[in-house]
């Protein structure tokens, strides 16, 4: 079912400056590493891109060749950084695919976490990586002093320590990495744009996928998993147990110095002001507690069923500027698709749309 | 120097990120020990704040911060939104030291 692309319904988005440079795979190594470590983050970003355009190019002929090569792509490579501090990407590599296990833990969480998301997109949904090319997952930890967030920044994910009084580090939650490198998958599919219900949309299935990499790397079905985006990034003290829930969204915290958490259930209390793209992780809230609602009707593992067709729809059927009804709209076409009209899963979905007000 | 004299309020918002959740920091240079004053003064004048646009803004990306800056001087008042992405260098100091400064607990 997976593989049958729907090519039909739009031409999928891909990140800027794509165009190939002629001069790319011959710039020699001591070049490319003199610019990585001496030049400015323009060049840097510049040169990363370049030497992963080649990786990928050497890749692809090395395939056509036949040739057995130990990181080809569908493979899973992972390279961990350290910006020690500082706010220069990607840093100082500290551990590659198969490299020994750090004493930092940061870096072994973001690896696990990088292998345990590329598992769930690879094993489950047959993707290879964000981009579906086998693209490196290439994580910076240590980035920024007291930093409190983590991002993906259109090439590799990024996280901060946290301040230690009202966050933890960013690699503890297991789901943050799966969230972030979501984006990243996004950002080759539906392309959602973050600003409004898309942005929304955007985060939505970034906790969505986040969650459900957690789920499978610890086996839990639906009833055993918290639901949870960020559990033990609180710091101690902080008032609350993680930043978001699916399961009830706005029960996260409520904190004297980070106030309550303002997440929507229903689309009628949706925020509609312009702090934070348009409120994309306050009303985010909605489609989670959306696909909460029919995993949990459908039950099991919640990868199996709802998380396919969520997958189906972020792939083939939204478009950039998607709307929650269009995406309401989608997911049951998908469901239709995928396991009949009037089947348990569509009613289930269609049942969790309605009941969280995006659609009658 | 003469500006040294003149006391400033300063209001900053981050919000966004990925906690989405927004933090505000309130500084009045009156509380100030002197020399971290003086140190104000100097990279608000580094920054020419008074000076710059009061949008700074790159295409949204996942998970990023914005800042809102707001300072009052006498009679002067200015606000620059900016992304995190496009902070200018000049600026880049005087926001280090802000974020740096106590939060104020959640207003709502
Ligand atoms: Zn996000």
């Amino acid at each position: 079912m997976i593989s049958s692309q729907n090519e039909t319904a739009r031409t999928p988005s891909r990140p800027q400056g794509t165009h190939i440079c002629p001069i790319c795979c011959i710039i020699p190594p001591h070049m490319s590493d003199h610019i990585l470590k001496h030049g400015d983050e323009k060049m840097q970003t510049w040169m990363m891109e370049t030497i992963r355009r080649s990786e990928q190019f050497q890749g692809r002929r090395e395939v056509i060749g036949n040739f057995a090569l130990a990181l080809s792509p569908g493979e899973k490579r992972r390279t961990v950084y350290d910006a020690r501090k500082r706010e220069t990407l990607p840093g100082k590599l500290v551990r590659s695919e198969g490299g020994r296990k750090s004493r930092d833990v940061a870096v072994n969480e973001a690896y696990d976490g990088a292998g345990a998301t590329y598992d769930l997109y690879h094993d489950v949904f047959e993707r290879n990586s964000i981009d579906d090319q086998g693209l490196r997952m290439d994580s910076t930890i240590h980035y920024g002093v007291q930093y409190d967030n983590a991002f993906w920044n259109g090439n590799q994910m990024v996280y901060g320590d946290g301040d230690g009084r009202l966050f933890n580090r960013f690699t503890i939650a297991i789901d943050v990495i799966g969230h972030e490198l979501t984006h990243g998958v996004v950002q080759y599919e539906a392309g959602l744009i973050y600003q409004g219900e898309s942005g929304a949309l955007n985060e939505s299935f970034a906790d969505v996928f986040g969650s459900l990499v957690k789920q499978r790397s610890l086996n839990q079905t639906v009833d055993q998993a918290d639901w949870l985006i960020g559990a033990g990034l609180l710091a101690p003290g902080i008032q609350g147990v993680a930043l978001r829930s699916l399961k009830e969204p706005g029960t996260a915290y409520d904190d004297p110095m980070l106030g309550k958490d303002p997440q929507p259930a229903h689309y009628s209390s949706r925020y509609r002001g312009s702090q934070d793209s348009g409120g994309v992780h306050i009303n985010s809230g909605i489609p989670n507690h959306a696909f909460y609602l029919a995993a949990m009707e459908v039950g099991g593992f919640a990868w199996e069923k709802v998380g396919k067709v969520w997958y189906i729809t972020l792939r083939d059927v939204l478009r950039s500027r998607a709307s929650f009804s269009k995406a309401a709209d989608a997911t049951i076409s998908v469901a239709g698709q995928l396991y009949g009209q009037s089947s348990h899963e569509q009613t289930a979905i269609r049942k969790a749309w309605q009941t969280v007000g995006v659609i009658e | 120097m003469k500006d040294e004299g003149k006391t400033m309020q300063i209001t900053v918002e981050r919000t966004g990120g990925f906690t989405g959740i927004p933090v505000t920091k309130i500084i009045d240079s009156k509380t100030l020990p002197q020399q971290e004053a003086a140190r104000l003064h100097k990279m608000m004048t580094e920054a020419d704040f008074f000076k710059l646009p009061t949008t700074i803004s790159s295409s949204p990306q996942p998970d990023r911060f914005q800042y809102r800056i707001t300072v009052e001087q006498e009679a002067k008042q200015h606000s620059v939104t900016v992304d995190e992405t496009v902070v200018p260098a000049n600026l880049k100091p005087l926001l280090n030291w802000l974020m740096a400064q106590p939060a104020q607990p959640a207003t709502h």
